[in-house]
């Protein structure tokens, strides 16, 4: 395991800058939540970290190694939205973890390895392993994010970024997700960049919290403190327009 | 399994419209002879009679002879098979070869992707039969040579529709994901990308193997393809087109044969396209006008749903029964299966719901913007005393173009990005309102004013891009303000919008609301959002509201076992963060596929033999909520949901709070 840094990394996309020298730390064996609203860099960050976009300057490392992007090994694993459009409509969920296990599993039993790999990966994010050659159609939202995990998790990564996986699904499932990704925090000691607008769901899963806006981290630190008693104006104005928290 | 059955249910589809199953025997009748030709007709195709040359059609010979006696009808029907071998040959060359130019962008990424996709955007601009000819020249004068034009001029449309269909599903979230996984270039495309776009593929090499017969028989017409003693359709019309005044039909046969097969392969490509392309809707029962369906509907007797007594004075919208049925392949679905509901003056009512649970339709046919094909019924359907149930008349569209008011989730969807968002909510005034131009944009820039758009009047001149997503929010609330609603209907209006911004159109619907005493029908996923804005809220779970209570009580009183869970599903800013949090087992039911009994019952810890068999009806309590459980208010077993009981203290407090807030 090792420790994911951002070091003044800046994004830019013409003459827009998305990322401004933005520093943060994902230390080992913690969830590190993400929060700002949209434009505010986050995803574009994440992307940055494994190699969707290229970043102009600034260093995004792993250990104190740069992060690899070509080759088969990513120790950098990403889940992505909208578990709809995520998954390949033609590939079974089985096929579509196997895709991204490691190459190196023993060539003699390769098959028969990658199989019980994938069934073992289907139970930890609490699906049938019967239902491997199933097609992400036959599959709820909440059952597709829970194999999107599956697959991230199949690359035996050291982090995972999770992009607002819970954005796109309906609230009865959106807990089940959040109560998979706190499990598996606490039985692998995985480290996370968990990214969300909401913040109750970030609250739940992180143990620190950073803002962001306007491609700058404004504030960051442990979740009870930032949201607690948050020193960044802009970090009041977000906690004021949670839902359900409304002063009078 | 579910994709085959789609699959199939699609090519039935296909098969069942005119076009397509003409084109389809046709197309099976060519395959026939392409096969059975040459093995029937062989001889007689090329048994000579020197003594019968160039006759005229006869019942020997249907089509007459050629010029050494023999039967033009016989080599027109064997021909079809060096046609048609030649015109796949030619269309495999120009889909193989345009799969190469088309993926070679994105194989090669950067510098040398751009100047492959600039080369064939080039040659997509020569005309194909320019360039077949050009190639034929090259490839000199005979079948092969003509195989390679044909095959080769077709290329670079191939190529351009891999490439743009390439394009589209690389960026999808699956190849990105791929990518991270460490997946290269060229199994991302030979896995993920070439299976998704096979079958516009497919169906637009049908309708090119088309275009190829086509230019084959052009190019062996002007002696530039098949050569004798091999002959084909071209080659026929050739030969025939030289004595066209002694015998037409040596004309006429071969050059009906191309027409037929081209006109098989283009319409089966084309029907096939449309099929799946766009849904289609097979066995649809014969869809009755809304007016009468409704009027029969209102016929029955109603009272299935827990009925509020009857309308009291102050009632702004009154549903009993609502219905939407939607024809499909097996029959037909009913996603809204019985709605009953009072909407009051100045009251807002929250319908809060899975997707899938009929919320956003039951808004839909409030506003009656439910689609062409689906069918409304209801046994009452009245906005302030308006019959909304009655065929469509200038009266009734000018009353709800000014006194219903409906907000949409995209706000970039709900306007016309070609026009000036002043224009657009001028409209509203000179169509309804008969105000002059000049008076109705006025009133827009108020309007705008109103909603708090800054700048009001330059605002209003410009087009809706120009706006950032809150802002065009308002700009449509500010369109439903152009008259004087009395209820505005919002559909999910800040699920696609930041929370701050959610904040800034919630406050602004509240202030509406206070101001004019407007009444609120507010759609949402979002139970905490509804709990903070609305009075009552309408739980629905597939096409039924399943409980009706107040949004103080939400948290604390809810009765029913899906309002509970939902409520306890989501997290919030005092959630205990030692436990986990609650879920809901299963997946939500599918409209197609409503259970006998309780739709919840599946998922529900507190179900039992009866909720199986018997659908609870809505029944009110004392207090006017109203619930739709056998087992309403029962405990429930401990790991699949706490909640009110160890929460109550905070919400209860910060829900009553709300509602006394203004």
């Amino acid at each position: 395991m090792s420790e994911l840094r951002f070091e003044d990394v800046t994004v830019r996309f013409g003459r827009t800058t998305a990322v401004d020298r933005v520093s943060l730390t994902v230390p080992v064996g913690t969830v590190v939540g993400l929060v700002g609203e949209s434009g505010s860099g986050k995803s574009t960050l994440a992307r940055a970290a494994v190699g969707l976009t290229e970043p102009e300057s600034g260093a995004i490392t792993l250990g104190g190694r740069p992060v690899p992007h070509r080759g088969a090994r990513r120790p950098l694993q990403m889940v992505f939205q909208d578990p709809y459009s995520s998954l390949d409509p033609r590939m079974s969920i089985g096929d579509s973890i196997a895709e991204a296990l490691p190459r190196d599993l023993d060539d003699v039993r390769g098959r028969r390895a990658r199989r019980d790999e994938v069934a073992r990966l289907l139970e930890l994010v609490h699906l049938d392993p019967h239902r491997a050659r199933d097609l992400p159609a036959r599959l709820s939202g909440g059952q597709r994010q829970r194999v999107a995990l599956a697959r991230a998790l199949a690359g035996r990564p050291e982090v995972v970024i999770a992009d607002e996986i819970t954005s796109a699904l309906d609230v009865s499932i959106q807990g089940a997700v959040l109560n998979l990704v706190r499990e598996l925090q606490a039985e692998l000691g995985l480290s996370m960049l968990f990214i969300s607008h909401n913040l109750a769901v970030v609250r739940y899963v992180a143990s620190r919290v950073a803002v962001m806006q306007g491609g700058r981290i404004v504030e960051e630190g442990p979740t009870a403190q930032v949201l607690g008693a948050p020193e960044h104006d802009y970090t009041r104005e977000l906690l004021a327009a949670a839902p359900g928290r409304k002063p009078s | 399994m579910a994709s085959d059955h789609g699959r199939a249910r699609r090519w039935r589809g296909v098969l069942t419209t005119p076009v397509g199953l003409t084109a389809a025997v046709l197309l099976v009748a060519v395959a026939v002879l392409t096969v059975l030709g040459p093995v029937l007709w062989g001889t007689s195709a090329d048994a000579v009679d020197t003594r019968d040359v160039l006759a005229t059609p006869s019942p020997e010979h249907w089509a007459g002879t050629d010029n050494l006696g023999r039967d033009i009808l016989a080599r027109t029907l064997v021909a079809t098979r060096l046609s048609m071998v030649l015109a796949v040959c030619a269309i495999t060359v120009a889909v193989a070869a345009g799969l190469l130019l088309g993926a070679a962008p994105y194989l090669l990424g950067g510098r040398a992707g751009r100047l492959v996709s600039a080369a064939v955007n080039v040659a997509v601009a020569f005309p194909g039969l320019l360039l077949a000819l050009f190639f034929a020249v090259v490839f000199g004068v005979g079948a092969t040579g003509a195989v390679m034009a044909v095959g080769l001029a077709g290329a670079p449309v191939f190529a351009r529709l891999t490439q743009t269909l390439v394009a589209q599903v690389a960026g999808r979230d699956y190849v990105s994901a791929a990518r991270v996984a460490g997946v290269g270039r060229l199994r991302i495309l030979l896995r993920h990308v070439l299976p998704n776009i096979a079958e516009p593929l497919v169906v637009n090499a049908t309708i090119g193997a088309g275009g190829a017969l086509l230019a084959f028989s052009g190019l062996s017409f002007l002696g530039l393809g098949v050569q004798s003693p091999a002959y084909d359709w071209g080659r026929l019309l050739y030969d025939g087109i030289s004595a066209i005044y002694v015998n037409p039909a040596a004309a006429l046969a071969p050059g009906l044969a191309v027409l037929l097969a081209g006109l098989a392969f283009n319409l089966f490509g084309e029907s096939v396209a449309k099929g799946f392309g766009v849904p289609v809707l097979v066995g649809a029962p014969e869809l009755r006008s809304r007016g009468r369906a409704a009027a029969a509907a209102a016929d029955a007797p109603t009272g299935t749903d827990g009925d509020p007594d009857e309308a009291a004075d102050d009632v702004v919208l009154e549903v009993r029964d609502l219905e939407v049925v939607f024809p499909t392949a097996t029959g037909t679905v009913r996603p809204v299966r019985g709605v009953s509901f009072d909407v009051r003056r100045g009251e807002a009512v929250g319908v809060v719901g899975e997707s899938g649970s009929g919320k956003s339709l039951t808004a839909l046919a409030v506003s009656r913007l439910v689609s062409e094909d689906g069918t409304v019924r209801a046994g009452r359907l009245r906005f302030l005393d308006q019959d909304l149930t009655a065929p469509d008349s200038p009266a009734l569209r000018r009353m709800l173009g000014t006194s219903l008011a409906m907000v949409f989730q995209d706000p970039m969807t709900s306007f016309n990005p070609t026009r000036r968002i002043g224009r657009q909510l001028a409209e509203v005034a000179t169509e309804h309102q008969g105000l002059g131009r000049a008076e109705a944009l006025g009133r827009a820039v108020d309007r705008l004013d109103s909603v708090r758009i800054p700048d009001a009047g330059r605002r209003a001149r410009q087009y809706p891009h120009e706006f950032s997503g809150g802002m065009r929010q308002r700009a449509m609330i500010g369109m439903g303000l152009m008259g004087t609603p009395s209820l505005v209907v919002a559909d999910e209006p800040t699920t696609a919008l930041d929370v701050t911004v959610q904040q800034q159109v919630l406050d602004l619907l509240a202030e509406i609301r206070a101001a004019d005493d407007v009444a609120l029908v507010l759609i949402s996923h979002d139970v905490t959002v509804v709990a903070e804005v609305c009075d009552r809220v309408l739980v629905m779970y597939a096409g039924r509201i399943v409980e009706d209570v107040s949004a103080a009580g939400l948290a604390t009183r809810a009765q029913h076992p899906y309002t509970r869970a939902l409520v306890a599903a989501v997290p919030h800013m005092d959630t205990d963060l030692d436990q986990p949090l609650a879920t809901i087992p299963g997946r939500p039911v599918d409209p197609a596929e409503v259970p006998a009994g309780c739709a919840y019952a599946a998922r529900c810890p507190l179900a039992d033999a009866r909720c199986r068999a018997e659908d609870p009806p809505l029944v009110a309590a004392v207090d006017g909520s109203r619930v739709a459980c056998w087992h309403a208010g029962e405990p429930l077993p401990d790991p699949v949901v706490r909640t009110a009981e160890d929460r109550t203290g905070l919400d209860a407090l910060d829900a009553d709070e709300l509602v006394e807030a203004p």
